[in-house]
């Protein structure tokens, strides 16, 4: 079975493999190699076989070709109604044909599925809710995901993504000791400024334990100061793990299963050592999706719940709000139209839409805030229809950024015509 | 022609709803016995109230005219829907002529609906799937998902309306072959139910409660269930 040196069905286990993939310059050699990937036919339809099950049977098969998850998804949105952009389409013209063909499918196909599964989908979830069966395509692209990742066709950068995941339990190659030096160092550079400020690590039995996004030890250590700043106002009485303490997860957006177990079991496992109250994840709406949503079930814990309660950050800055661990001068109020972004991870998938309100309502004046979720009447059901709609965070592609741009401006061009 | 009348409206009759039922229910059992806790990712046993709460929320708000968000982001499609649907269902259901057979076969009472009514629901029926056939032919989101065998359930799910109406309103005698065609298609339809995906008649139950338990699941023990 032909594969290449770089684009394989392999596991990225090693530094060598890893440096190989790194330094082929925007993956051109991969991607040629890809080309000529030969597709396990025999293993596609076990796999079909052994994870396709009645739900997602039942999906495939229910859909009436109704399309009216057309404009339920931004990417249709903002593509000029591209019909190719329907979720319907997108999936059963991937994933839909693999399952009517039992894995007979050759390299161009999985190809194709490989394009649709990480560019024309982000798995929001937002068009599963507006399908009269509960169709939901992000769920399946996600696996759709997973199965081409097992095939070897998964985009350059995931495939180091996930590798660096496996090989540094975080998603860049910022070492355990790498973390902890740049907590030190950061805690240092505040002591002008905040004298005390601490940033404890690995201390065991704290109110919070905080996790966060590698990204920030490598490129943004100021963000891990800031947070520190603030929970050294509020007082709070919390500490960082010196392994497991990376939250997101490319290998969820690589479809690499195994890694993502071995994130969430690093995180899990940082949890039973340090022993603390409760843990704080970062803002980062998809690394929530991946260590509290999700991970629970790749780790195999029935309840569907991580260990220790998890909150998210906006949980956190809400309660600080409310309880007066932190003030906001209420004569620095926002007062400018503002409307806030509905992330898919936190909010359509675990229901905070109230919280991030209340922080709102600290930052505000009131009068200022576009309800993008108004309620339940008639006037104003179809602005709820048209607007909460999007999902920058978790997006993947810049198409999800911009359009998240564009629902913002809508929201507000809605709100001059409705308020 | 009577005999033939006798026998399709006989054991035939019988036998299309064995398979019906018999049909119906093994892809009730095989859906539910496939659902994976892990595979699916929702803790349905660890949280039973939350899950069951978010499925019956999920499916009254699609069973109800308006009452779900995404309902009401088409307004005219849904009114043609239901219109659709509801004749589907109900005239069938209550319709004086079918009473008569219940009241035959097993003496039970069964409620009718008038006359009038029926052919009312018959016609918004007919003029639903044409109006459904329209749209997918003439929006490009629906034409590229639309297959053959979209066109094809609606057929076979229209034809012993437009048949009936036919039979009755050509006062023609008994056992005319607009009525034999009737029986034929109804039973047709009854077959094709549970063989085909208009399985959905349960399958949307199913489908749109497992969702409703999945974000009942995922959202109720702390945030805000979901705003259907
Ligand atoms: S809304 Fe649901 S049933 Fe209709 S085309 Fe989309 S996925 Fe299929
Ligand atoms: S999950 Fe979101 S991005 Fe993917 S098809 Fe559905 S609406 Fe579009």
């Amino acid at each position: 079975m032909p594969e290449g040196t770089l684009c394989n069905k392999k596991t990225v286990d090693t530094k060598e493999y890893l440096d190989a993939l790194l330094a082929d310059k925007s993956g051109k050699k991969y991607y040629e190699e890809m080309s000529h990937l030969e597709v396990d036919k025999e293993k596609l339809k076990k796999t079909l076989a052994a994870s396709m099950k009645s739900r997602m049977r039942a999906w495939l098969d229910l859909c009436s070709h109704c399309a009216l998850c057309g404009d339920t998804c931004f990417l249709y949105l903002a593509n000029h109604r591209d019909p190719t952009q329907v979720p319907s389409y997108k999936i059963q013209s991937t994933l839909g044909k693999i399952v009517k063909r039992n894995g007979d499918v050759d390299n161009e196909h999985m190809r194709y599925c490989m394009d649709v599964a990480w560019s024309k989908c982000t798995c929001c979830n937002r068009c599963g809710s507006f399908c009269p069966y509960g169709i939901d395509m992000g769920v399946m692209f996600g696996y759709l995901r997973g199965l081409c990742f097992s095939q070897g066709f998964v985009p350059w950068e995931l495939k180091i993504g996930t590798g660096m995941h496996r090989i540094y339990h975080a998603q860049m190659d910022v070492t355990s000791e790498d973390w902890v030096e740049t907590c030190e160092w950061m805690a240092d550079e505040q002591q002008e400024e905040w004298p005390g400020l601490e940033i404890p690590v690995d201390k065991v039995g704290a109110d919070l334990m905080y996790t966060l996004n590698a990204r920030e030890p490598k490129h943004y250590p100021e963000d891990i100061a800031e947070a520190a700043i603030l929970f050294h106002i509020a007082g709070e009485n919390w500490t960082v793990p010196s392994e497991g303490w990376e939250q997101t997860s490319l290998a969820m957006f690589a479809g690499d299963w195994g890694a993502c177990k071995v994130m969430v079991e690093s995180v899990y496992g940082a949890m039973e050592r340090l022993k603390p109250k409760r843990v704080l994840g970062t803002e980062c709406g998809h690394a929530h999706r991946a260590t509290v949503i999700e991970g629970p079930y790749w780790v195999g814990r029935k309840d569907g719940r991580p260990p220790v309660e998890y909150i998210h950050y906006t949980e956190w800055v809400a309660e600080a709000l409310r309880t007066g661990k932190i003030k906001i001068d209420p004569d620095k109020r926002i007062k400018e139209l503002v409307t806030l972004q509905d992330s898919c991870n936190y909010i359509r998938n675990y229901g905070l839409a109230d919280v991030t309100r209340e922080i709102i309502s600290y930052l505000v004046e009131p009068g200022y805030f576009w309800r993008t979720s108004p309620g339940r009447s008639l006037v104003t059901w179809w602005s709820r229809a048209i607007s909460s709609r999007c999902t920058r965070t978790g997006s993947t592609t810049s198409a999800a950024a911009a359009a998240a741009v564009l629902t913002a401006s809508a929201c507000i061009a809605s709100s001059a015509t409705w308020a | 022609m009577q005999q033939l009348y006798l026998f399709i409206s006989g054991p035939l009759l019988w036998l299309s709803f064995g398979i019906f039922f018999g049909g119906l229910i093994y892809r009730v059992v095989t859906y539910i016995r496939g659902l994976d806790w892990q595979a699916d990712r929702v803790a349905y046993q660890a949280w039973p109230a939350l899950g069951l709460k978010g499925a019956l929320r999920s499916i009254v708000h699609w069973l109800i005219p308006y009452y779900s968000v995404g309902w009401r982001a088409k307004p005219l499609y849904t009114f043609i829907f239901f219109v659709f649907h509801i004749g589907l269902v109900g005239v069938p259901l209550f319709l004086a002529g079918h009473a008569v057979i219940f009241k035959e076969r097993w003496g039970v009472a069964w409620p009718t609906m008038s006359m009038g009514l029926a052919d009312v629901l018959t016609i918004g029926v007919m003029a639903a799937a044409v109006c459904i056939v329209i749209r997918r032919i003439a929006l490009p989101e629906v034409r590229i998902v639309t297959t053959i065998y979209d066109y094809f359930l609606i057929l076979v799910s229209v034809t012993p309306f437009v048949t009936g109406f036919l039979a009755v309103h050509q006062a023609a005698p008994d056992y005319n072959l607009w009525s034999i065609a009737h029986v034929l298609s109804g039973e047709l339809l009854l077959v094709l139910i549970p063989a085909t995906k208009l399985w959905h008649v349960v399958g949307f139950f199913l489908s749109r409660g497992q969702l409703g338990a999945d974000f009942g699941i995922k959202r109720g023990y702390k945030g805000k269930g979901f705003a259907w």
